[in-house]
């Protein structure tokens, strides 16, 4: 009955010094990225949202019902919330089986056929032959899986999922976030996810909330928020690897471009960006912040001729570093330049320090960061 | 046993360590031995060790220590689970008291039981005129062996408890199973180990209990004679060495086999994997 409708709520929470404010509103199936640095907050808000915590204040409905709500004192106990709940470490009890893992929710439960339903969840979770095994005798895969299965077997209305690949090495994190968002598209179940990877949660989220000391500082679709971040702050925490300070040198409307160059001993360098949308009223050497992903930049070993990319910038290889499952190359333009290229690249192209390369990439790759605070931290540097 | 395959200290290190080491057990085995070959040497140890003297006394020693521990397990185990989790200046201050049995000498204990509970004690009178006498009774033995003893199951289990990751009993709860039940289902058999190793220290610490209950509750045979207290008795008669030699062994025997029962009872699959 319930398990079409969503869940919505504030909550304010107070740990010592640390508070915390958030509120959300979500549609059944689909998934809120809580998205941060440790210690913004994230994993507070899921136990408040369980019901561990206690929060100041706030409100938490789930599948219309509500659960908490300070107004009124209404106050259910995490046994009763019907909530899902993946820990980081997913915790499985070690002390029983994988099936008895599965099972634990369900023999708290009157009624149903808990057998039944463990049967079910090995075969979707692919776990049949390992249901006599013990959580350490897992790999980190299927201890996810047994977690996932564990959750969902009661059917809960509303899934948290805390770091779910934290436990992982990356390479299985790849697949297994593919699997995972399988799963999560088949199930009517809201969920919220909490996470510090920006690929984990532009793969997974249908909308992501950026936290930042315990406030949300950005929200709205995933690709939005974290592919092109629009405050300096949010651009530093999903880890925006380019960020200039420039100077707008001219403006053309009729393109939608601007043209900018480098400040002091970076004079040299010249980017062609998308215009800004309210240009001040002083047009006078006016500082902007710009940033450009390291994925979006293209490495030619000669000029490229006839392409449509309005940046071309020469640099020479300072630096190459392994970044799995590619390298990052560093690229001295009068300012450093961070650009990903894949071994194949590396190799093909035989890239080397001291080399000198052609960075190349789009207007539109390119975009301004609002610096909230007109500070000119990026001048100081 | 995977301590020898760790880094390897320097060979002075190792002969230092083993010559310590064998020392060791040379001191501690070898009386142990003695006290077993001079029992053995005995013609008549059969008819000491199932004489009256020695049955009445193993069997008063094996109630009154059952029950002590039964007490200090349903006390203790809910009592040791708020001291590895409250955070509370009251908890932490208790926790700092929790171990005084263990280092306060059990003569003293029994002064003060005495003192608390004899007829002339704080509350003594008052529980003797309301019919309870406590001091020189059976009754007595287990106050006395409850006292000592319950500091080592309450130590062992607050660490065992504290072992156990929040993290597990919250799960447990978001899968809608009560704090309570989380509890029996999820806490007490994570801490299983912690709590078996407690519970075989209390109990072999109440087992041997002699000085507050020599003191709070005197030497009644079938009363408050334990085996501790029947082994000193035997000493001061007659053929006393040989009485005494053979209720020793057979508290060494009784002890040694319910410790490494309990040993074997502690093991899990799953140690060291919390």
């Amino acid at each position: 009955m319930s398990a079409q409708r969503g869940t919505s709520g504030w909550l304010h929470c107070r740990l010592g010094a640390f508070e915390l404010r958030l509120d959300w509103d979500l549609e059944p199936g689909s998934t809120l990225v809580l998205f941060g640095p440790s210690g913004s907050g994230k994993t507070t808000a899921l136990r408040s949202m369980a019901g561990l915590l206690r929060p100041l204040a706030g409100r938490v409905d789930i599948g219309g019902r509500p659960v908490f709500d300070s107004a009124s004192g209404v106050w259910v106990p995490a046994h009763r919330r019907q909530i899902g709940y993946l820990t980081q470490q997913y915790h499985l009890f070690p002390h029983l089986t994988l099936a008895k893992n599965i099972a634990y929710g369900l023999d708290a439960r009157q009624g149903g056929n808990p057998g039944q339903r463990v049967e079910e969840l090995l075969d979707a979770f692919r776990l049949r032959g390992l249901e006599d095994r013990y959580p350490w005798e897992l790999s980190g895969g299927q201890q996810q899986r047994v977690a996932l299965a564990r959750a969902l077997a009661t059917q809960p209305r509303l899934l948290l999922l805390d770091e779910p690949f934290a436990a992982l090495d990356a390479g299985l994190r790849r697949t297994l976030r593919q699997e995972l968002r399988t799963t999560l598209s088949r199930s009517p179940i809201p969920v919220i996810l909490v996470t510090h990877d920006r690929e984990e949660a532009l793969i997974l989220g249908d909308e992501v909330q950026v936290m930042e000391d315990g406030n949300v500082v950005a929200r709205g679709a995933p690709l939005e928020v974290l592919g092109q971040p629009g405050q300096a702050s949010v651009a530093n925490l999903v880890g925006i690897e380019n960020l200039f300070r420039m100077t707008v040198d001219s403006r053309h409307p009729r393109d939608g471009t601007m043209r900018l160059s480098g400040i002091g001993a970076q004079a040299g360098l010249t980017l062609e960006t998308p215009i800004d949308e309210s240009p001040p009223s002083t047009t006078e050497r006016q500082l902007v912040t710009v940033g450009i992903r390291a994925s979006d930049i293209i490495l030619a070993s000669q000029e490229p001729v006839g392409s449509s990319a309005r940046n071309r910038v020469l640099g020479t290889v300072a630096r190459i570093e392994p970044r799995p499952p590619g390298f990052t190359v560093e690229l001295d333009c009068g300012v450093p330049l961070l650009c990903h290229v894949t071994g194949a690249s590396l190799d093909e192209m035989s890239i080397r320090e001291g080399q000198q390369l052609w960075a190349v990439f789009k207007a539109s790759s390119c975009f301004l960061v609002e610096d909230s605070t007109g500070s000119t931290q990026q001048e100081s540097e | 046993m995977s301590w020898l395959s760790r880094a390897k200290p320097g060979t002075q290190g190792t002969l230092l360590g083993s010559t310590a080491g064998l020392l060791y057990v040379l001191f501690i085995g070898l009386p142990v031995i003695a006290l077993l070959v001079r029992a053995f040497q005995q013609e008549d140890l059969w008819s000491a060790v199932t004489g009256d003297l020695a049955l009445t006394a193993l069997r008063l020693s094996i109630v009154t220590s059952v029950v002590s521990i039964a007490v200090v397990v349903v006390g203790g185990t809910p009592f040791a689970y708020l001291l590895a989790r409250s955070d509370h200046w009251a908890a932490r201050l208790v926790d700092s008291l929790v171990e005084l049995p263990i280092v306060l000498p059990p003569v003293v204990a029994g002064v003060a039981m005495l003192m608390a509970f004899g007829r002339s004690g704080i509350i003594g009178g008052w529980l003797e005129s309301s019919g309870i006498d406590i001091s020189f009774t059976t009754t007595a033995v287990i106050f006395a062996q409850i006292f000592v003893a319950a500091p080592f199951y309450v130590r062992s289990a607050r660490l065992g408890f504290q072992s156990v990751a929040r993290d597990y009993e919250d799960v447990s709860q978001t899968l809608g199973v009560s704090p309570l039940l989380t509890f029996w289902r999820i806490t007490i058999p994570l801490a299983a180990p912690a709590l078996i190793t407690g519970l075989g220290l209390s109990w072999a610490r109440a087992l041997s209990e002699f000085g507050a209950t020599m003191m709070f509750a005197g030497n009644l045979m079938g009363e408050t004679q334990t085996m501790p207290l029947a082994i000193m008795t035997a000493m001061e008669t007659s053929r006393g060495l040989d009485s005494a030699l053979a209720l020793s062994a057979l508290l060494l025997v009784v002890s040694v086999i319910a410790l490494v029962a309990l040993a074997f009872a502690s093991r899990r699959r799953w140690s060291g994997r919390l």
